[in-house]
């Protein structure tokens, strides 16, 4: 199994969007796919499940590691794709502890996914660097960066590239897949000079040639509980993740040697 | 008004981001750190491990000096708190293996015993020994003559993990005394 968090700095820069609509395009693709909301304002579970205030999830399995996953993990229509949700624990909170106090259960969470049998594993962690975020990056084998094009965010960036710096000395093998465009509005100047900046300042092969636009049918899908592409109007938004899917793919497959990712 | 260049260093960005893209090189683990030396290499594998003429008696040496053991400590009973007996057994270690900044960890990676005050030798070990499925001890050489040793032990607490600087990877049956007494530390009084 390969495990991806998918991580920015800034919140509200359309991360939990990236995440459930590229692990649907996996979950389409054939790929046993797991989407898991790491993220504390369980963004993920109230978007896809009706449930979710009642479900245990991630934060649960943090705070008693004995939960079997089969509590833990939620099927959909869709058979190859799953989701764990934030969970209940109480306490939860992403910047609780310091780095490192989760890194096992963590870890341990990993491996129990990965004896679960799936192929990928995408983990939509709280914004910012810091507390069980870390412990995440730290136990990936890659990231995804979703990068919003706005001035705020280009500026954030540093800060990003910073952290990511440091955890891969804790973490060496991290693959950074690379930074994700999203929110773009091609109609609103600041967006794309933004866009074009963020172009210019990092490395071509850092960039996914796919970019996420600000889409009305985004928060239609999530409105209804469904991935975008599950809408009618939605096909065009689902082509744009089947094609970062299979960027993601195509950089796995160079990165980690793997051959999961060249069977299907 | 431009909306980025004022707001950063585009050469910075450029450099922090290329380096994100490189597989990270063993020496900017010691950059990192200046606990870590330019020598870092990294676990040391048991079979590069020279294990060391083991010393004449030197099972008989570590019974003799084990401090708790009732038998050669009679008139001291066995101290009742459990730090008690770790600061006892931390004497033992120091005294018989040059160990210096010992802590230990229990199941969860939490610091339960530290002289070490030094949280980078923790994250090692969560990373290296807790949270690894590799049975057995652990040793990464952090600088010349310096050594960490981590020995997961399976204690009547659980698993804890004792970490220690030494001089030398410690030959195996060292190890083995070391956890047989660490064993015995945990145990209830």
């Amino acid at each position: 199994m390969i495990n991806i968090a998918i991580s920015s700095q800034k919140g509200g820069v359309g991360k939990t969007t990236l995440s459930i609509n590229l692990a649907h395009a996996f979950a389409r693709a054939g790929l046993r796919t797991l989407l898991v909301d790491a993220d504390p304002q369980g963004s993920v579970g109230l978007s896809l499940t009706r449930q979710s205030r009642l479900l245990s999830g991630f934060y649960d399995f943090l705070a008693d590691p004995g939960i079997p996953m089969e509590r833990l993990i939620v099927p959909t229509r869709l058979t190859t794709f799953s989701l764990v949700a934030a969970g209940q624990a109480s306490d939860y909170d992403a910047g609780k502890g310091s780095s490192g106090s989760n890194l096992a259960r963590v870890r341990a969470f990993i491996r129990n996914a990965a004896a679960c049998r799936y192929d990928i594993c995408l983990i939509d962690t709280a914004a910012g660097l810091f507390g069980v975020t870390n412990d995440i990056i730290s136990s990936a084998d890659a990231i995804i960066i979703p990068q919003q094009a706005e001035p705020l965010g280009v500026r954030s960036l540093p800060k990003l590239l910073e952290g990511l710096n440091r955890l891969r000395i804790i973490n060496p093998r991290l693959t950074v897949l690379g930074v994700c465009l999203t929110m773009i509005q091609r109609d609103l100047a600041e967006s794309a000079e933004a866009a074009s900046a963020l172009r210019l300042l990092l490395p071509e092969e850092m960039l996914f040639r796919t970019a996420i636009p600000r889409e009305d049918v985004y928060i239609r899908a999530s409105a209804k509980g469904l991935p975008v592409g599950a809408l009618e109007e939605g096909k065009g938004a689902e082509s744009l993740f089947d094609s970062l899917r299979a960027e993601v793919q195509a950089r796995l497959a160079r990165s980690l040697s793997t051959s999961t990712f060249h069977a299907h | 008004m431009d909306p980025i260049n004022p707001w950063l260093d585009p050469l910075e960005v450029r450099h922090l981001a290329e380096q994100l893209l490189r597989p990270v090189p063993p020496a900017r683990l010691a950059a990192a750190d200046p606990g870590f030396a330019e020598s870092f290499v990294g676990f040391t594998s048991p079979s590069e491990v020279a294990p060391g003429p083991i010393p004449t008696g030197a099972h008989q040496a570590l019974r003799v000096s084990e401090p708790i053991s009732a038998e050669t400590t009679p008139s001291a009973p066995s101290p009742s708190r459990f730090l008690d007996r770790i600061e006892i057994f931390r004497d033992w270690l120091a005294k018989n293996f040059k160990a210096t900044d010992i802590f230990i960890l229990n199941s969860e990676g939490k610091v339960i015993f530290d002289e070490s005050g030094r949280e980078r030798l923790h994250l090692l070990a969560r990373n290296f020994a807790t949270a690894s499925c590799r049975r057995g001890d652990v040793r990464v050489k952090i600088g010349p003559g310096a050594v960490l040793e981590l020995i997961p032990c399976d204690s009547h607490q659980g698993r804890i993990v004792l970490g220690t600087l030494v001089s030398e990877a410690l030959p195996p049956s060292h190890v083995l005394a070391i956890t047989e007494v660490l064993i015995q530390t945990a145990l209830p009084a």
